[in-house]
């Protein structure tokens, strides 16, 4: 990088917020995911003013700027594969304002969603999405790849809560979107177009996000399957059946085998596992929604349908699910974890079909997923020393894109496009969609500076 | 094929095992106090994946984060996929220092250890106005901070023992130098000779420490197992004053700051609950606490070679103990007491003691 370049950068983020050291260079290479790529230099902007100034200059050197918050993307999105800037947002971590009153929450892109949680927990309100990274992900992070979380099914995701966003463009300027207000047609729907596009058309410096009162009230059970598609379609047939459960978790017979390995609960090796929670602003609200979802899965076959009665039941019953991020990483020294998602009514077919390409490729593949709003993660298990596993991982990968895509569904629910599935965009989009999207970056950042190489936007 | 660092021999596998899930980020403290990524457990593993791969090797670019680590083990605590940080740091440094990259601070007490018998180099020791080396039931090992740093703070424990008519004795100690395994070095076989002999000498049954750390040294290295090995049994002050009565009590709000290494290294969370509990009727948890405390910033050689970023750290923890109003906060390690103190600022009006210190003044009247 020109070592102008790197000097008006210490000009405006100074010493302490500026590094081209190699440590720094190593650990801002990677996200969560298998990519990898050295950027230039890191820097921690404190304020939008900085934002604004380092993106001026980003524009006129023509130089690519990745930004980035607590780098836990699935799908490389955080990833500088051009190099470049590495724009660290971390350090603008302030909670600016909490108007319960108005029902919305602004903050800076770094603050973590745990922090707000907590933030909020006083006021007897919450922010829903709940990744499952929530400990570590930033609000900026879950803004620019929309996240979604465990209890999507009843709550949506990232994109149903903001309301408003300050964001740098490409060229330094600072763009407002939105309102404060719970209702807004006023002009396009600039803020929509932000949330999700993966850092590549600005840079989110300021959210406003809409909040809810939070139902104290929680009913949880587990059920059993010996047949997947059973499952599969307990989980539709609740979703049919008038109420609306806030969690449906899934974990099919590789997901329990790899437990039962990795832990020592012992688990009853079937087919499918199935953990559901239902809310309420009262205990017998929650538990009439409970007996509901009961009654479906008893229909649909479930066995061992266990009930949890006080907070520590349903927190045990939440461990063989909480648990599975721990015994993934030691089955195989990788995986890459898709999160492919149809219509609801679509899971018995997507479910049996991967289980399919699981077979027809030989790689092992764990599959679980928040099945209520019919998003699947298979986990794709590799060893990814020996180039032939490695290819038959790709066709897997490119198979399960397709089923999905197949069966009306969308390449990724909740992790974003990223590098990851880049050059499968085509499959979902058609030429006039692509050209559309192409021509909207082209708008916001004629120099492609902004997160280049992601989204398969590049012709 | 032999791999070129022992680090890689030794935990390679786990090193490649780490998911980058970057959970460890939610619990570092060099992290939390810097936000820094290369900081985080996570960084510290991906640097060591390149140095695997060959891409980079082990050199002076990389003592910034390696030798920045508090060894307080949360994040090995917190991580789903079993990485134990702490101990392929330790072995990291091991292997730094082979190849002469070290913080020189590290190299520096590994130094003053060689010549002295503190890590503070001083050359004239505190007496605490008592007989020492004679024969007793107990030997009260003070340990480096307590001796040198906090010596009220011991004055007052050791007060509180003759007052509960307690039979030790202090020893001529010197530094266990258990320290000096999370610097990169190995425990100086001198020091610990001279301490297995002072100790010897007395008959005492057991030792009582008062610095958690050189319990823990006395109990799981090889260089004391000696002291095991006759039957002498290595205790903890709060160990050591659980169960028994000090017919005092406090009406303040007091709250209590689990040491790493009594906590997540030993594994001690209820014993000093129960004491601080029978003290001080109006007891409440700091928000991160037992397993999940968040660690004062002094350890692993950190206060010494970055100590801005220490106190940094140790500011976080002063936060906690403000969102919950304490007057006071307990623990007992006299480390994190120096550091939490050295970080307090003006505006904050709570006191920070030892528990043991805490009683003795409630004894005595004074607090």
């Amino acid at each position: 990088m020109d070592e102008t370049v790197k000097k008006a950068l210490l000009d405006i983020v100074r010493e302490e917020n500026f590094s081209d050291s190699l440590i720094d260079l190593i650990s801002d290479s990677y996200d969560a995911s298998e990519h990898k790529h050295r950027p230039d230099v890191a820097v921690w902007p404190q304020n939008t003013e900085q934002v604004s100034a380092i993106l001026k200059l980003a524009n006129e050197y023509k130089v690519p700027v990745t930004p980035r918050g607590a780098g836990t993307s699935l799908s490389g999105t955080t990833v500088p594969v051009q190099g470049g800037i590495v724009l660290d947002m971390l350090r603008m971590d302030k909670i600016l304002e909490i108007r319960v009153e108005d029902r919305l929450v602004v903050v800076e892109p770094g603050v973590v969603y745990d922090q707000l949680e907590k933030a909020l927990d006083s006021y007897g309100f919450f922010f829903p999405p709940d990744p499952a990274s929530g400990v570590v992900s930033t609000l900026g992070g879950n803004v620019a790849v929309n996240a979604g979380g465990l209890k999507g099914v009843k709550y949506g995701t990232t994109k149903d809560y903001v309301l408003g966003l300050e964001v740098v463009l490409a060229n330094g300027s600072v763009l407002r979107t939105g309102s404060r207000c719970m209702k807004c047609v006023s002009g396009y729907d600039l803020t929509k177009l932000f949330v999700g596009s993966e850092g590549t058309l600005g840079v989110i410096t300021e959210i406003t996000l809409k909040v809810n009162p939070k139902p104290p009230a929680i009913a949880t059970c587990t059920a059993y399957f010996d047949d997947m598609a059973d499952a599969g379609s307990a989980i539709s047939e609740t979703m049919r059946s008038g109420i609306l459960p806030r969690t449906l978790e899934f974990l099919d017979d590789q997901c329990i085998v790899a437990l039962n390995q990795g832990t020592d609960l012992n688990l009853p090796e079937v087919a499918a596992m199935v953990l559901a929670e239902t809310d309420g602003f009262t205990q017998e609200g929650a538990d009439y929604e409970m007996d509901k979802v009961i009654e479906v899965f008893e229909r649909n076959n479930a066995r061992g349908i266990t009930r949890a009665y006080s907070p520590e039941e349903a927190e045990h019953l939440w461990t063989a699910r909480k648990s599975f991020g721990g015994v993934i990483t030691r089955l195989k020294n990788n995986f890459i974890v898709d999160d492919t998602t149809v219509p609801i009514s679509k899971l018995p077919e997507m479910l049996t079909g991967v289980k399919a390409i699981s077979k027809r490729y030989n790689v092992p593949i764990a599959t679980m997923g928040h099945l209520g709003d019919g998003n699947l993660h298979p986990n794709i298990l590799y060893d990814g020393i020996d180039p032939e596993e490695i290819a038959r991982v790709r066709k897997a990968t490119a198979d399960i894109f397709k089923l999905g895509l197949e069966l009306g569904g969308t390449l990724t629910g909740e992790h974003g496009i990223g590098l990851a599935k880049a050059e499968f965009m085509p499959l979902e989009h058609d030429e006039v969609a692509m050209e559309v999207m192409r021509s909207i970056k082209r708008l916001f950042d004629p120099n492609n500076i902004l997160n280049p190489g992601k989204m398969g936007l590049e012709v | 094929m032999e791999a070129k660092y022992n680090f890689a021999d030794r935990f390679g596998d786990q090193v490649l095992r780490c998911s980058k899930c970057g959970l460890c980020q939610a619990v570092c403290p060099v992290f939390g106090a810097m936000l820094r990524p290369s900081y985080s457990a996570r960084g510290k593993m991906l640097i060591l994946k390149e140095v695997m791969d060959g891409t980079i090797e082990l050199s002076d670019e990389l003592i910034e984060t390696l030798f920045q680590c508090t060894i307080c083990k949360s994040c090995f605590e917190n991580c789903p996929s079993g990485v134990d940080v702490p101990e392929i740091i330790r072995q990291t440094r091991r292997d730094m220092v082979q190849i002469g990259s070290c913080h020189p601070a590290f190299e520096g007490m590994n130094e003053v250890l060689k010549n002295h018998t503190n890590i503070y180099a001083e050359d004239e020791p505190e007496d605490f106005e008592r007989e020492r080396n004679k024969k007793a039931k107990y030997v009260y090992f003070i340990g480096c901070v307590g001796s040198y740093r906090e010596d009220e703070a011991t004055m007052s424990t050791l007060d509180l023992l003759d007052r509960l008519k307690v039979d030790y004795t202090l020893i001529d100690e010197v530094c266990c130098s258990g320290v000096l395994e999370d610097l990169g070095y190995q425990i100086n076989e001198r020091l610990a000779r001279k301490n297995i002999d002072l100790i010897l000498a007395t008959g005492a049954k057991a030792v009582i420490t008062g610095c958690p750390y050189c319990s823990r040294t006395f109990n799981s290295k090889p260089q004391y197992a000696e002291l095991n090995d006759k039957g002498i049994k290595i205790i903890h002050v709060t160990q050591f004053l659980k169960g028994m009565d000090f017919g005092v009590k406090t009406d303040k709000l007091v709250t209590y700051h689990d040491p790493c290494d009594l906590g997540r290294h030993c594994g001690i969370y209820e014993e000093p609950r129960e004491i601080v509990r029978k003290i001080a009727p109006r007891f409440v948890e700091l928000r991160h606490n037992r397993v999940d405390a968040l660690c004062c910033g002094a350890g692993g050689g950190v206060r010494g070679a970055y100590p801005k970023n220490s106190i940094a750290m140790a500011r976080r923890r002063l936060q906690e103990v403000e969102e919950v109003g304490a007057d006071v906060v307990l623990t007992e390690c006299n480390s994190c007491v120096h550091n939490l103190s050295n970080a307090k600022l003006r505006k904050q009006k709570f006191r920070i003691y030892n528990i043991s210190q805490f009683i003795n003044e409630l004894m005595e009247g004074t607090e």
